[in-house]
Order: structure tokens, then sequence, then C-alpha cells
């Protein structure tokens, strides 16, 4: 900072010298505040170079064309902007001397094709221009100067975008290094030929987070090195910068419109599984790098060497990876296969798991549809809905019957994998539940709380399906519940559960029993799949489903208890609920337990007997079920104690309700 | 606060008799809790047990009967500041005005207008209620023979509007059976008007300049034995209306001053610009807004606004399924199918009427659900479509067998086609790309 | 005997800044401080808080504008300049609200006109601007940056940003200062969502005016309704996702049935009417700001929030 002689400010910015400002909060103008800077920020070799070569540039003016030297704000405002709105993905740094013009250039040419904006200096520019390479704002290429120190201008660029987009307020150094490695997508490229002092200097560019990849032999230190034809990729990779999939390059249309079409047999080129033949679908999450992106192999005959209106062996195994990707999410996403499929114009696919039906049409397989491109579909399709969770997706298609039978067997291993896990959850086992506001529409103070043991009251969503949705879509309808300390565990009652139903509710609601129906029961909203309401008279709760039309023995139908009990009110002896909770451990148990359960309609006894008749002998009742009564056994009120009485029902002898 | 189900069930005599006419105590205890049932139905309570559960169980806001016969409605009955947390159930009456200072034709064809006059809308057919007879010329026998002539011309809901008991009297003679409003009662001459309703079983509009004041008059006027009261907070401005009004609204519904717990009264010729103050009145909980006889265009907006108000949040509005023409369609004319929620039919009707192409709308019974609502649950199924199909007999009014489906029902279009026999065509997922969806992809 | 009313609120709306006079960088006569409000509409303890803004609605492309309107106003459909003008000394509006019709043309890519055309209206009236910008995705990243550029120092409001198309109109916001209108499909759910949404990529909370999304007069509007009530009951209750102002922009109610196929003698009132009523109704509910395209809405809704904010004592 000795050196410094005389004063110097940029014209166009309102930002000083925007990396020392950023820092420091102070503008720097002369020696005095360029001693101050250097200073304060630890002897900064970005800080150091920014002031020098300010000092420079006013002494010696700007490099002639097509060096841009400083960048005015206005520029760099539109630029903030593209940045802002996706147009650009990210930043890039080359800096120094390519041994080859052909593949700095080629690297330039990656970089353009995958939306990044591009800045040079040092060797490297002229480089390019003997190579033909047309350089600027247009092309995305913009030569800051022609030594390796004008690279101070990327710093200089990033802070002030930080300043002006990232609400980092000069001086608030913590800010403005979290914005730098957290939001700014920015990656350095080091070309050959830099000496000591210019390594030092691009070296203090790791502490804004941005990766540094080395081209040259660079010894010590951490960088990392690459080699051209990979160093763009592995740059992008490291910041988490993904380019969009947008199109899908297969010879056949696909949208939702095409869901709901089926191919017939007189349609069908093809066909996989549907019982006739061997077929599985399997999504396994791979750890990063692990798969390479957008790859798809089919293994066996492909659909050219099929006979038509046959029916052939399939496995459709898709990888994935991602930095939040869990294997918990497997079945959700693998669920989409059937989905994606099915927006083919001419592919179709029914169920999941390994009785998949598959078919490729006729009309399909004249446009040259292959097996390959139903490949090619899902791994576009899973890229391009699943954006922010998945990095990578690779698809193979099996269509070797050995290989097939083989997969089919480690696919089997791993459903019932999952369900034993699912099957195995306990509300005790974890610390969060998930709400779920998707029908707030009708019910603005609803909210339902939903447990391992207790799905949603609609019946459609599970604990897990709240977990996923939350963590794919963190602002969206389903949010985690802390539980906090337990209130009262035979109602299944919590602080922390009871404070988040508080607030969803705007106060309306101050207290939450996951397990009772009689005192504090979850509101409701008016898409639950049943009731289960108290009946005083013989002390049991009876349960009745939006399918059944009649009357039931507490005087109400289904239609007149929804009317009541919905729109978002907590009603003591009353709670929505969904048919499989029915058969859950939980069920009633604010109650004492399913002995409680005295009336049901037939039809949903019918429905439910195959679970429901083990379910009850695992408790020690293998009588209830026939003690449970229905409209046929006892329609009024009346009948019903009638019955209970003569077939010794144990809701009689319990605690009274009320 | 008002009391669960629970509590009030607590509360019964749980003997299940029956002579409340429900068939279980905890049905007729549902009831009371949800303010729908009156706690004297019930013959074992005793009266303490009676008053309390009463006192918290009757609507908040009592229900008021205007008129007799075809053209009576009833007002009040009302539990909620917002419409989205329930719904408001009773829609305010709009009774046009006539002064007993204009002629008889003119008072007989204003009258008419009340009588004849329909809007119909989404299905349903929107009048006016009624007319306020106001006794301008302050004699007797001008305003007995402005009664006189509305009288003669039809039989609706009718507010008499006098300071001039005398007057009133008159009047009275010629409808009182009809049960009538009279306005108004004031602090100062309450007792007088009180004799003269209760003489009649007229309605009683009570009119104080402060909530106080009303308060203590509608509970003035409860002990002379009127309890059909309507309130007037006199508002001389529309700030004075929203905030009395409101403010009568919650302490009603909270039950904090039971007194004011009447359905509310406005005046709306008395503002300088007439349709605010309808506006507003609809919004804003008034149960009777007395108008000067609407123009075309105000009298279209006020019926709407209305009937969008007061419409159920959870029970949307639905069109009879069937099948319908926009245009004159042909042989060769498209067929769109989709659901009978309202919205979506008037919606679509309006892109297809600006896209000038004739064609059939072939509406299902969804029970009002939306396209994606009936889709998801299932409402909008195969069969559905199919039974349509046949039931409006729409294979003899097209020679072709193409169905355009809308953009979200694509799920079912495989199950559709199998079901009818017909080929489906699934056309865009928002109507207002149905004009370009047809000129582009129609061809029968 | 009679107790105040508690509704038990706890927190406010908040407050947007729109327009820039000199002393604030920009040009404009006036700005506005809208939002703020602790209670329901019109029920604040003092009424000194500001009214609802009227804007008037004009456009650059009047082909597809209703046609009672063009036949009202007459040449000045022609003239954004003037008709901006117009919207201020001749009609009273509070902000003038200029919507880039001409943008729906198929493959438009004129975007200097666009620029040209937000330079003019600036420099014909002083009231602060409301741009609503493309109709076409495809060129939103141009379109919003030279309206955003373009107004620079203005403080403009820009529409419209929605849950699939955020990107572009924030970074206009962001770089050139600008607050944005951000709608939803009638839903208190997907409203509190993007406004998550736009505050993660960056734009703060007193940037953001919620577009609830207005269905006509009879077709839907009580959603709407329902909607802002919900949305200004929720920000009072503390939801700082929901505390925004609202806007009220029904862009349906002149070409509806009722209105469009109404006898020519009845037409402008009808289409007055229509817009009346909605806005009216609107205001009640919460909405700061309210659009209309008839100029004669515009003084009758002056006049009607007036009375809405004068009180007789007692």
């Amino acid at each position: 900072m000795a050196s410094i002689s005389r004063e110097f400010s940029y014209e166009d910015t309102a930002y000083h010298l925007p990396v020392s400002y950023a820092l420091t909060g102070i503008a720097v103008h002369d020696r005095s505040t360029a001693s101050e800077v250097f200073t304060k920020t630890g002897s900064n070799p970005l800080v150091a170079a920014e002031c020098l070569l300010a000092e420079a540039t006013a002494a010696e003016g700007k490099e002639p064309a097509p060096y841009t030297g400083f960048i005015s704000d206005t520029v760099i405002r539109k630029l903030g902007y593209s940045l802002v709105d996706g147009s650009i993905l990210g930043l890039a740094l080359l800096v120094g001397t390519p041994k080859s013009a052909e593949s700095a250039a080629a690297i330039c040419r990656e970089l353009q094709e995958k939306y990044m904006l591009t800045f040079l200096s040092g060797g490297v520019i002229p480089s390019l221009s003997s190579a033909g390479v047309k350089l600027g704002l247009d092309y995305r290429l913009i030569p800051l100067g022609s030594k390796p120190l004008h690279s101070v201008h990327f710093v200089d660029i990033v802070a002030r975008v930080a300043m002006m987009f990232g609400g980092v307020s000069p001086g608030d150094t913590h800010r403005l290094l979290t914005y730098a490695a957290e939001r700014a997508k920015a990656i350095v490229i080091v070309f050959p030929g830099l000496s000591d002092e210019e390594i030092a200097f691009v070296d203090g560019m790791r502490v804004l987070g941005f990766p540094i990849l080395s081209l040259g032999e660079y010894e010590g230190g951490d960088w990392t090195p690459a080699t051209p034809s990979d160093v763009v990729r592995t740059g992008m990779d490291i910041k988490g910068i993904r380019v969009t999939v947008t199109a899908i390059p297969i010879p056949m249309a696909c949208s939702p419109a095409f869901e709901g079409k089926s191919i017939r047999k007189e349609e069908m080129q093809v066909e996989f599984g549907g019982g006739r033949s061997p077929a599985f679908e399997l999504l396994r999450m791979r750890n990063p790098g692990e798969i390479e992106d957008g790859k798809v192999t089919v293994i066996g005959p492909e659909i050219g060497t099929m006979k038509e209106g046959a029916a052939y062996p399939l496995g459709i195994v898709i990888e994935v990876s991602g930095k939040t990707m869990k294997k918990d999410y497997e079945p959700v996403l693998e669920r989409r296969i059937h989905n994606f499929i099915n927006y083919g114009e001419g592919s179709w696919h029914v169920a999941q798991r390994d009785l998949i039906w598959v078919r490729i049409s006729k009309e399909a397989f004249s446009k040259g549809v292959k097996v390959e491109h139903l490949g090619k579909l899902l791994a576009s399709k899973f890229r391009m809905d699943f954006p922010q969770l998945l990095d990578a997706v690779a698809v193979t298609l099996i269509t070797d019957q050995d290989k097939v039978l083989a997969g089919k067997k480690e696919a089997e291993k791993i459903y019932e994998e999952r369900d034993a896990r699912i099957k195995g959850m306990r509300d005790n086992d974890v610390d969060t539940y998930y709400s779920c506001t998707l029908c707030q529409t009708f019910a603005p103070n609803h909210v339902c709380v939903i447990t391992p043991e207790r799905p949603a009251l609609c019946g459609a969503i599970s604990w897990l399906d709240g977990k996923i949705a939350y963590e794919i879509s963190p602002s969206g309808a389903n949010q985690p519940v802390e539980k906090g300390a337990l209130v009262n565990a035979q109602n299944g009652e919590f602080e922390g559960v009871n404070r988040f139903v508080k607030k969803a509710s705007h106060g309306e609601i101050e207290r939450c029993s996951l397990y009772s129906v009689m005192e504090f029961p979850m509101t409701c909203c008016g898409c639950f799949e049943a009731i289960a309401l108290m009946l005083p008279e013989v002390n049991g709760i009876m349960v009745v489903n939006r399918e059944y039309k009649g009357m039931t023995p507490s005087g109400m139908t289904f239609s007149t208890l929804a009317g009541t009990i919905g729109g978002g009110a907590q009603t003591p002896g009353f709670a929505g609920i969904s048919k499989n909770y029915i058969l859950s451990e939980r069920f009633l148990q604010g109650e004492g337990g399913i002995e409680r359960l005295v009336w049901m309609p037939a039809q949903l006894k019918e429905e439910l007997k195959p679970r429901l008749v083990p379910l009850l002998a695992a408790k020690g009742h293998p009588d209830l079920f026939e003690k449970i009564a229905d409209e046929n056994t006892a329609a009024t009120i009346e009948d019903l104690t009638a019955f209970l009485a003569r077939v010794g029902h144990p809701a009689l002898a319990m605690k009274p309700l009320m | 606060m008002a009391l669960k189900a629970l509590d009030i069930y607590k509360l019964l005599p749980k003997k299940n008799c029956k002579e409340c006419g429900d068939p279980t105590c905890l049905t007729f205890a549902m009831k009371l809790a949800a303010g729908k049932a009156d706690i004297e139905l019930c013959p074992y309570l005793d009266e303490t047990a009676k008053s309390v559960l009463g006192a918290t169980t009757r609507p908040p806001i009592k229900q008021v009967k205007l008129g007799v016969g075809e053209r009576s409605f009833a007002v009040g009955e009302e539990f909620v500041l917002y419409r989205h947390d329930k719904t408001f159930y009773h829609p305010p009456g709009i009774m046009f005005r006539v002064l007993d200072t204009e002629n008889e034709e003119e008072i007989m064809a204003i009258t008419a207008r009340v009588r004849d006059e329909t809007l119909t809308r989404v299905g349903a057919d929107l009048k006016f209620n009624g007319t306020a007879i106001v006794n301008t010329s302050d004699t007797v026998e001008a305003y007995a023979k402005a009664v006189a002539a509305v009288e003669k011309t039809a039989g609706l809901p009718e507010i008499l509007v006098s300071d001039n008991p005398a007057a009133l009297a008159a009047a009275l003679v010629l409808c009182g059976s009809y049960h009538p409003v009279i306005c108004a009662a004031t602090p100062e001459n309450y007792k007088q008007m009180c004799a003269l309703a209760k003489q009649h079983g007229c309605r009683l509009v009570v009119r104080a300049p402060s909530l106080e004041a009303l308060a203590q008059l509608t509970k003035d006027c409860v002990a002379e034995g009127v309890t059909n009261l309507l309130i007037d907070p006199a508002p001389q401005t529309l700030g004075d209306f929203i905030t009395r009004s409101t403010t009568i609204r919650q302490l009603a519904i909270t039950r904090a001053v039971p007194d004011l717990g009447y359905p509310v009264y406005l005046d709306a010729t008395a503002f300088d610009d007439e349709d605010a103050a309808i506006a507003l009145g609809i919004v804003k909980y008034a149960s009777v807004i007395v108008t000067s006889p609407l123009s075309p265009a105000s009298a279209k907006a006020a019926l709407t606004l209305r009937q969008n108000i007061y419409t159920d949040p959870q029970k949307p509005i639905q069109m009879n399924p069937g099948l319908y023409r926009v245009g004159t369609p042909g042989k060769d004319a498209p067929v769109l199918m989709t659901v009978n929620f309202s919205l979506t039919y008037f919606t679509l009707q309006g892109y297809l009427e600006s896209s000038r192409v004739p064609c059939f709308m072939l509406i299902v019974d969804t029970e009002g659900l939306s396209v994606l609502t009936a889709v998801a649950a299932g409402k909008l199924n195969e069969t559905l479509v199919r039974d349509a199909i046949k039931k409006f007999g729409v294979e003899s009014e097209v020679t072709h067998r193409k169905l355009i489906i809308p953009g979200y029902s694509a799920p079912l279009s495989g199950r559709i086609e199998e079901a009818t026999g017909w080929k489906v065509l699934v056309g865009p997922r928002d109507a207002a790309e149905i004009g370009d969806y047809l000129h582009e992809e129609w061809k029968s | 005997m009679i107790p105040d009313l508690n509704f038990g609120w706890t927190s406010t709306v908040g407050e947007v800044v729109l327009g820039a006079t000199r002393a604030e960088g920009g040009t404009r006569s006036r700005s506005y401080r809208i939002g703020g409000g602790s209670t329901l509409p019109f029920m604040e303890k003092s009424t000194s808080s500001p009214s609802p803004l009227i804007a008037f609605e004009i456009c650059d492309d009047p082909k597809s504008w209703s046609p009672i309107v063009n036949e009202f106003c007459g040449d000045l459909v022609h003239d954004p300049g003037a008709w901006a003008k117009a919207a201020e000394t001749t009609y009273g509006a509070d902000l003038v609200r200029l919507c880039l019709t001409s943008t729906r043309q198929r493959d438009f890519s004129d975007i200097v006109s666009l620029g040209k055309t937000v330079e003019t209206v600036l420099a014909s009236t002083s009231l602060p601007l409301i741009v609503e910008g493309s109709n076409e995705p495809k060129i939103d990243s141009e379109v919003f940056l030279k309206c955003g550029e373009t107004g620079q120092g203005e403080r403009l409001l820009l529409g419209t940003a929605e849950a699939g198309r955020y990107r572009s109109i924030s970074a206009a916001a962001l770089a050139y200062n600008h607050a944005i209108i951000a709608q939803s499909p009638i839903d208190i759910n997907l409203a509190k969502q993007l406004n998550i949404l736009l505050s993660e990529i960056g734009v703060q909370k007193d940037h953001i005016v919620i577009d609830p999304y207005t269905g006509a007069l009879g077709y839907g509007f009580e959603y709407s309704y329902s909607a802002m009530e919900r949305i200004r009951f929720s920000a009072l209750k503390g939801d700082a996702d929901l505390a925004m102002p609202m806007i009220c922009a029904p862009s349906d109610s002149l070409t509806i049935k009722e209105v469009r196929e109404a006898d020519a003698d009845v037409r402008n009132a009808i289409a007055v009417e229509w817009e009346f009523a909605t806005s009216l109704a609107a205001a009640v509910a919460g909405a700061e700001i309210v659009c209309v395209r008839h100029p004669d809405t515009v003084k009758r809704l002056k006049a009607a929030f007036t009375g809405l904010k004068t009180r007789s004592g007692a």
C-alpha cells in the first residue's frame, strides 16, 4: 500500500472499490484509506490487488479494447438481473495462459452451452482470439484484462451483486462471505503460467467459497485438479450449478394430456409384464458421483428384434443421486414412473413394482420409438420434475430374460424391506409429526396432524408422504410439527402439537389429543373418509363412512354429521378419520381401546374384515368382530342397546365415556 | 362462547323420548350447538336449564320473518363475522321505497316492479323483496291511500315508515294482518310504537344514535312485549354504517351484548351514493336494505353481489346436468364435456361464445365439484360420462363420435373411450385456451 | 355497557412504498405508503390512515381492450401518454396502471417500443405507475428488464409474479428497486407459498403486494372476497408471510356477458356499476389498491372511500 501515491476512483459505480467497500464499509480512494482496509482485512491479497489496480488504472488509464477493465454498475445490474431470473446460471473466471488454444475454446463453448457467464483474464484472452473465438458481453465471454491481476474485477462484480441483490450491507463481512459461498454461483478455472504472487492472489478467492479448478501443474494447496474435458462439469457439480432440463429428446410427444390414453391389444407393437412376461420397476438412490446424469442403457434385445404383438421381459431400473436425496424418498419417486411413461403418446403403463404392464404402440414404433427412448423419457422427466432434489438420473432397461429374473428377485427383497420399515414405524419412534393444510380452502382453521400411526383423515397422506413432501417443498402444504413434551400419553396430547394447532387455528383451538374422540379431538375439514362418534347410551363409539347413505343409531346420517362437525370445528365426542386409522393401534386409545367399537356399516365391516379380525385376535379379542353391530343387526339406539347386552359387548362394562 | 354438543348433551334428560322431534338426545344436542333447534322443544327440562341453555344455543342474531305467504322471507339467524367461517344464511331483503306524495300510478308501477322483476343468474331467480312506504306527506289520508295502492298491486312484505302514530294506525287497518314492519321506534316514542306493533303482530325497527341507546331500546321493547325487532344504527355516513354494523355483529355473535342480537336495517336512500350504501350493506351484515327503485344497471349489480356474498362457501352452486347449446350447433358441431360446477360452466360458456364456434356442452353431475376435485375424488368417471351421453341423447344430436374433455381429466381419457365407444380428445387445462384449441384442432 | 371490540389482533399489515418524488430520487409528484392497517378495513380508531388507492388502467394496444371503454375514451386509447395524463387530470385516479397488451401479439419482439411507451407514460403523468408486463413467458426476461430499467428510480409496481413465473419480475424488482404484484389463484396457502418463494429469491416483504386474483362480480367474486378477508385476518393475527397490502384487479369485469351484451343505452352505466360494486366490496375486504378501466368509476369510488372514512361520532 505504501506504493500508492495518488487518489483514484472508478467513475461509473456507487460502490467505490467494491471488494473493500463490501468487506469493510470503507470507501477507498487514496493511500490512507487503502492502508486502512488492508490492515482491517488482515492484509487480504484481494483487497491489496483491488487498491493497486485502481491506482494503476487512474495513473495509466484503462487498457484498450477488447479488455473491459472495471465494468460499470449499469451493466452489473443487468448481469445480476440475468442471474436472478435464471437466464444465466452462474459465473466462471478463466485465468492464466492455456497450453492449447483449441482446448480453451472448447471449454468456453461448453460454458456458453451451459448458460454460464465467463470472465477472462491473462493469456487466455489472446489465446482465444487466436483460435477465432469471439469475445464480448454478447458472447458471454468477457475479457477483463491482460494480466491475472485483472481477475480482481471478477471479485468486485460478485461483491457488487451481493450488495445490489443479496441484501448485503457494506461492511457486513460475514454476510458477504455467506452470500458468496452459498448464493453466488461462481467457479474459477486456472490455466498454467501464474507467478507465485498471482497464485497467492487467486488462492485468496477460496475464502469466498469459489471452487478453484486447476488445469496447470500447481502443487500443494487446495485447488481441484481437472482436465479440459471435465473441468466445467466438475466445477459446476462442486458448486451445485445445475442445468435445467427442458426438452425430451425422443421421437414421441410427451404431455399430461396423454395420461389416460390406453393402448389396446390391436394397437400395440410390444408389451412387457402384465402377467404375460416377467417385469419389474425399481428406483434406487446412489451416492453423488456414482452415476452419469442422463445415461440410458439397454441390456438385452431392442424393440427392432421383438416380434409384433408379443410380450417380452422388462426391468426398469432408475438410479438417482442428489445432495438432499434420501433413501426414504425412493418409493415416492418410484411411483412417478407410472405417470411419466403414461405421458408418452405411444407408451402405456399400469400398476407398480413387480406387477407392471407396459406397452409401446405400433404408431410410436413406426415413428422410431425404441425401448431406449422410454429410458430417455424417464431420465428427463425425473430431472424436470425434481430440479432441486435430483442432480443426476440414470436409467437401465433390461430386456434380457435371465437378467430380468435376477433383477426382479433383488427388487422383491427391497420392496419387502420398505414395507417392513413403514409397518414398523411407531409414533414413539419419531419426534416430528407433519401437518397438512391442503384442504384449508374449505376449512380455514383446520389442520391435520399426521403421525406414523395416524394418517390424514382424508386417507391420502401418510406420515412418510408428509415428511417427504416437506423436504421436497419446504414451503408447501406439509410442515413439521415438533411433538414437544408429553401432556397425556393415553390421549396422545403433546405440548408441541398443542402449540402448533393453536397457531395454525389462529388461537381458536388450544389443545389437540391425537388418540381421543371425547377430549379435544382433532378438528375436521370435510374430506374425512369416516366419522367416529360417541354413543353415550351404550358407552361406546360407532363409526360411519362416507359411502353409507343410511341412518345410524345416533339418529343422524353421515351427511348430517359431516355438516355439523366439519368446517374446522373441534367437536368433543366426534372425530373425522381415515378408514385405515380404524386398523391402527392408536384408534380409540384415549377411550380405552378398540373394545369401545360398537357399530359400523356392514359394507365397511366387510371391507375391513380381513385385516380387522386378525388384529382383534392379536389383541385378545378373537370374537369381538361379531359383537360389533351394523345396520342389519341394530338399526336404532334401542336395538343397539339390546344387541350389545345380548352379545355381552365389552364396552358396556368399561369406564363411563362421560 | 357457544356450548359444544357434548356439554349440551350432558344437561339434557338423555331419555331419547323423541318428543322434540329428533330420534336421540344426541341429535338434539348437536342441533342446539349449531343454533338450529329451539330449546323449548324439550318437555323434560326445568326452567333454569332452559334459560341457561337457551341463552347459549339460540341464534345470536334473532330470526325475524317479514311478510306472509309466498313472498315472505326470514332474516337474522346469523353466526359469523366472516362468511368463510361458515356462511351467511339469510340474504338481505331489498325493499323499494315509495313516497305517499307520489301519485297512485307511480306507486303501483314501483310495486309491480318488485312483484314481477326477476334476474335469472346461474339457475336462480333473483328478485327484490318488498316495499317501504314512506309517510312523506305526514298526513293520514295520503298515507292510507299510498298503502292501499301498494296493497292493490301485490301481496309483498311491507315496511311502514312514519313517526305519525295516527298515520300508522290508519295504514295498519289496511295491512295489519300481514304483519308489516313499522319503522321506527326511538327512545322517545317506543311505548307508542310497541303498542301499535303488539296490536297487529308487527315487526319493529328500533333506531337510536348510539349502540348503548340501541341496546337499552331493544331491552325496553322486549319488556313491552315486542320481540321481532330490527336495529337501525342511524348511520349518517358510510363510515358510521361499517363501524356500527360490524360492532353489532361482533358483539352479538360473541354473546357479549345479547341485546344487540337483532338483524340490521339500512336505509340506503339517505346516502349520496345509494349504490355504495347498498353494496356496503350487502357485505356488512344489513338484513333489510331500503332503496329507491333501482336503475337496470344498479339493480343487476346489487342482485348479483347479494347472490355472490350469500352463497354458502361450502356448497358450490350447481347447474342442472344436461346437454347445453352454444349458438346453433349442427350435426357436426363439437361436443365438450365438463362438470356441473356453475363457475366452470359459465366460464367455459363465456369463452365458447367468444370463440364463435357453435357447439354442445355436455354437463355431467359431479355434485358441483370442479374438474380437478371431481377427478381426484373419483366423482368424474367414465360411467358418469357414459350414462350422461345416453341420458341426454347426445348420439342423436351429432353424427360424429368425438368427445372433448377438460385437460385436467386427461387420466380418464382411455377409460372414457372404452366405456362410451367415442373417441376422446383432451382439451386444454385452461378454459381461456378453448377458442384457440377449437380453431386449431377441431375437425369433425 | 358496550365493551370495546377485541379481535385479538397481534400484528399489523406491512407497508409498501409506491412512487418516488424528486426528493426520493424519482420524478413523481407524490409517493404513497400503503398498508399498515391494524384492524379490519375502515375500522381503525383514527380515520387518518389513507384511503384505498384507485388505479386507472390503460394499455398500449387497445385491440383486446373493452369496446365500451374504447368508445368512451375515444382517440386517447391510441395514445398511452395522453391517456395516462387524462387519468390523472380528468378522471382523478391515484395511480396509472399501464398494461402492455402489445406483448400479447404472436411472436412479439419489439422490446424497445415497450421501453419507449413506459418512458412516454412516465413523462406524461406525474402519478406513481403500475406496469403490467409481458403476457408471454418466453419474453419475460427481456420485457421486465426493459420495464425495470426504464423505470429505475421511480419505485414502480411491476405486475405480475405467479408461482411458476416469478424470476424475471423479481430480478427487475431487485435490480431496479421496484415493488411487485404476487398473484395466486384464490388460495391463501398458495399466496403464502409464493411470498416465501419470493423471499427466498431476495425480494423483501415490503416490496410485495398480494393479488389473490379477483374474479368478476357474478363469476366467482365471492371466492376472491373471502380470500382477501382471510389474508387480512392472517396478517393481523401475526402471519408475516401474508402481512402485505392487497390489490384488486378484476380484468374480466367488462368482458362478462352482462356487461358485454348490455344495450347501448345502459352499457356505460352497467360497466361502471360492475366495477364500482366489485371495487367497493374488495376495499371493504382489505384491498389497498383497486383497478378500474371505465373513467366514470374513479370519482364515484373516491367519494365512496371518503364516505367510508367519515364518521359522525358516537
